[in-house]
């Protein structure tokens, strides 16, 4: 009896400690399902019904994105979300990365000069986005006056109104919203290199340029991989930028994936706004899955 | 005020100060619903522009609350969450007793079968106040997709034609301009860049879409007469992108209102910019208090006509109760009281709505000497029902709000198009809207 009891036991406690490690790991499972998993799958479900506000709908299989893939808007907002993301991102780490290179010198007042770096991203997106505007407006607008008053520009530029232009000023304006985010974690990443790493590389002749690709840039990689996949889903998933400064215009300069949501959802079909969104999925997995690659590769060299 | 129907002394001579018999007659021809007290009852009115107006709506409806013993819940919440606060409460079941909505949400949801049909309300409110004005009742007209009517209008919005008086009255046009092509005439004898005469949005905002009406003035129209196939591309459409075209080349429109949002054009009217802009008239209660100089200078008119015709859609306001309102009886009479003369000439005062029964245009208000009710009263009397002379159907509205005429312009005058391709797009997309709906 003893015998049984003393070759059942450990079972039964790795059992019960596997139980009992499951139940504490449910209550998170399930806060997942219900506000994670469930709300993603069924808005993929969603998106094949023809759903409207009132009406469940009906099964309409792929009509949705049939009807999409036909509106001239959607290849616009394919390239222009490429365009935005990928030229924002770039700028902003190119910004982020400088600024924070400056700022990890020991130089007087960066305290201060690390805080006034965070205000573009402290601001509410809706007073950021609407000051651009002003910014850019074509009379009275800053940017204009500060071009003909010095003499920069002779003629008045309609910023936002002229194809060639428009996405270029939406990508500026959101590169100064975002660019913070880059800096403050590009900064961190910095802080924590030993500054031995340093004066090794330095006496073994290395120069600054050499220093930054042997030493600093493997140090920061995997933040910037981290900061680059978060930065691009935001950028992607954006609305405000482009709705504030040109409701997706003119023409379709800047329409983008959430702006050509918003057309779906005030036209009441819900079902057509959420096959934009799962429209949008493949794009963000390709996102998703090339940078949790990079990062493997990083963690396995 | 009102209980239970009866007649108090103040009710009389307030109805008698406003002017008008026969709402008396009709008040008394009214049944008095029953309402059970101690019951609960909420409502969800829309926000306005006037701050007096949204105060004055809640508190009349707590103090029926209060005198008909009914405990009553008001949430007025921002007009443009209507479509989600209302998707969400039907979703969840939690729909309010009766609620303040626009027409699109109304004919939407009544095809679903959301409200309950009030078309005894209707007709005695109608009755009793004179008749409705034929483009309040015949947009809101439901009985074809629900069986019967389901909203009772209460204030009608549209966008009026502002213009600077005092320039024009210098350059000897002393009259609104009765046509588009006046409008450019008047527009042309005013234009000095950087002050851009005509004010009016080529850009994705609901006042883009108000070229929709300048194109059926030209004779365009979005779809035939059975509502079913796109017709967008035709010689009326040509015409009108060749006036628009040939404004835009004139230099007549501000920079950037091929981008503008909502507040675009009324930015520009206030800043001293423009002599046009087609606005709702909120431009001029702001200008009221922001620039009084500018406001005396604003005369207000119905919009302008074309060769094919003069086409100012006005856009009702509705009441409506939803089939799962657990306080129905006390629903109505709350829609009833809300449309009492008392109530809607001290609203109409300070909102921005023009009048949607004959009665009504006899209020105070309404007498010509505010210029901004002036002309919302012109546009009711005047204006056209949603979409005409199109047909007013769910893919008419997928094609306002994908903004397919802006976009239409914007291809013609920002990218250099050519009438043809611009249109031949707009028919193609139409027509893919119009599809979704067979």
């Amino acid at each position: 009896m003893s015998l049984a009891v003393s070759r059942r036991s450990p079972w039964s406690a790795g059992t019960s400690q596997a139980r009992f490690a499951y139940a504490l790991v449910l209550p998170v499972v399930l806060l997942l399902a219900g506000l994670v998993a469930y709300p993603f799958f069924y808005a993929i479900f969603v998106s094949f019904t023809d759903r409207v506000v009132g009406n469940d709908g009906q099964w309409i299989g792929l009509a949705n994105f049939r009807y999409l893939a036909q509106s001239p808007a959607f290849a616009a907002a394919i390239w222009n979300t490429i365009v935005l993301v990928v030229s924002s991102d770039v700028l902003k780490l190119g910004i982020g990365l400088a600024l924070a290179l400056l700022v990890n010198q020991r130089l007087p007042g960066r305290g201060l000069f690390r805080s006034a770096l965070m205000l573009p991203w402290a601001m509410p997106a809706f007073v950021a986005f609407l000051t651009w505007r002003v910014i850019y407006q074509p009379i009275g607008g800053g940017l204009n006056l500060v071009l003909t008053g010095t003499g920069l520009w002779p003629d008045v530029v309609d910023w936002l109104g002229q194809r060639s232009t428009a996405m270029p000023a939406v990508v500026a304006a959101s590169v100064w919203r975002g660019f913070p985010f880059w800096f403050i974690s590009i900064l961190a990443a910095l802080q924590t290199i030993p500054v031995e790493l340093y004066e090794a590389a330095r006496v073994d002749g290395a120069s600054a340029w050499q220093r930054f690709w042997a030493v600093t840039f493997p140090s920061i990689r995997p933040v910037v991989i981290v900061t680059a996949l978060l930065s691009s889903i935001w950028t992607a998933n954006s609305f405000e930028n482009v709705w504030l400064l040109t409701q997706g215009g003119p023409s379709d300069a800047t329409i983008v994936f959430p702006v050509l949501a918003y057309f779906g959802m005030q036209t009441q079909r819900i079902g057509e706004a959420a096959a934009v969104s799962v429209a949008m999925l493949p794009v963000l997995a390709i996102l998703v899955f090339a940078g949790t690659a990079m990062m493997q590769r990083g963690e396995d060299e | 005020m009102i209980r239970n129907g009866r007649w108090t002394r103040r009710q009389i001579l307030g109805t008698t100060l406003v002017g008008s018999a026969g709402l008396a007659a009709g008040r008394r021809a009214l049944a008095a619903p029953a309402i059970v007290k101690g019951s609960k009852l909420t409502f969800w009115g829309g926000l306005i522009f006037s701050e007096k107006a949204n105060k004055l709506q809640a508190e009349t409806i707590r103090k029926w609350g209060a005198d008909n013993g009914v405990a009553v819940d008001v949430v007025m919440i921002n007009q443009n969450e209507t479509v989600q606060k209302v998707s969400a409460a039907i979703a969840s079941n939690t729909m309010p007793d009766a609620l303040d909505l626009g027409l699109d949400l109304l004919l939407l949801l009544s095809r679903q079968g959301v409200f309950l049909p009030i078309d005894d309300l209707f007709d005695s409110v109608g009755k009793a106040q004179g008749g409705w004005y034929p483009a309040a009742e015949m947009a809101t007209d439901t009985r074809k997709v629900a069986g019967g009517r389901t909203g009772l209008p209460f204030g009608i919005t549209g966008n009026l034609l502002l213009r600077r008086n005092d320039l024009l009255t210098k350059a000897g046009f002393s009259k609104p301009p009765a046509t588009w092509e006046e409008l450019v005439t008047q527009c042309v004898a005013v234009n000095k860049p950087p002050f851009h005469a005509l004010g009016l949005a080529l850009s994705n905002v609901g006042d883009g879409n108000t070229q929709i009406g300048v194109l059926q003035a030209y004779g365009g129209r979005i779809a035939d007469e059975t509502g079913t196939k796109a017709t967008i591309k035709s010689e009326g459409t040509r015409e009108y992108l060749r006036w628009v075209k040939d404004a835009w080349d004139k230099k007549l429109f501000p920079p950037g209102n091929t981008t503008w949002d909502g507040a675009g054009d009324n930015n520009a009217y206030l800043s001293g910019q423009t002599a046009f802009i087609a606005n709702t008239g909120s431009v001029g209660i702001a200008a009221k208090s922001q620039d009084p100089e500018l406001f005396n200078a604003t005369l207000y008119s119905s919009l302008p006509g074309g060769p094919k015709g003069n086409y100012s859609p006005v856009g009702p306001n509705v009441r409506a109760i939803p089939k799962s309102s657990k306080n129905p009886d006390a629903a109505r009479a709350l829609l009833e009281h809300l449309a009492q003369p008392e109530f809607m000439s001290a609203y109409y005062a300070d909102a921005i709505y023009g009048p949607v029964t004959k009665a009504q245009a006899k209020f105070k208000v309404f007498d010509g000497k505010d210029a901004i009710h002036a002309g919302l009263l012109d546009l009711v009397e005047r204006g056209t029902a949603p979409a005409y002379p199109d047909v007013y159907n769910p893919a008419f509205a997928d094609v306002w709000d994908n903004f397919v005429v802006p976009k239409m312009i914007q291809r013609v005058v920002i990218d250099n198009w050519d009438f043809d391709r611009a249109m031949d797009e707009a028919q193609k997309q139409t027509q893919a809207i119009y599809d979704k709906y067979k």
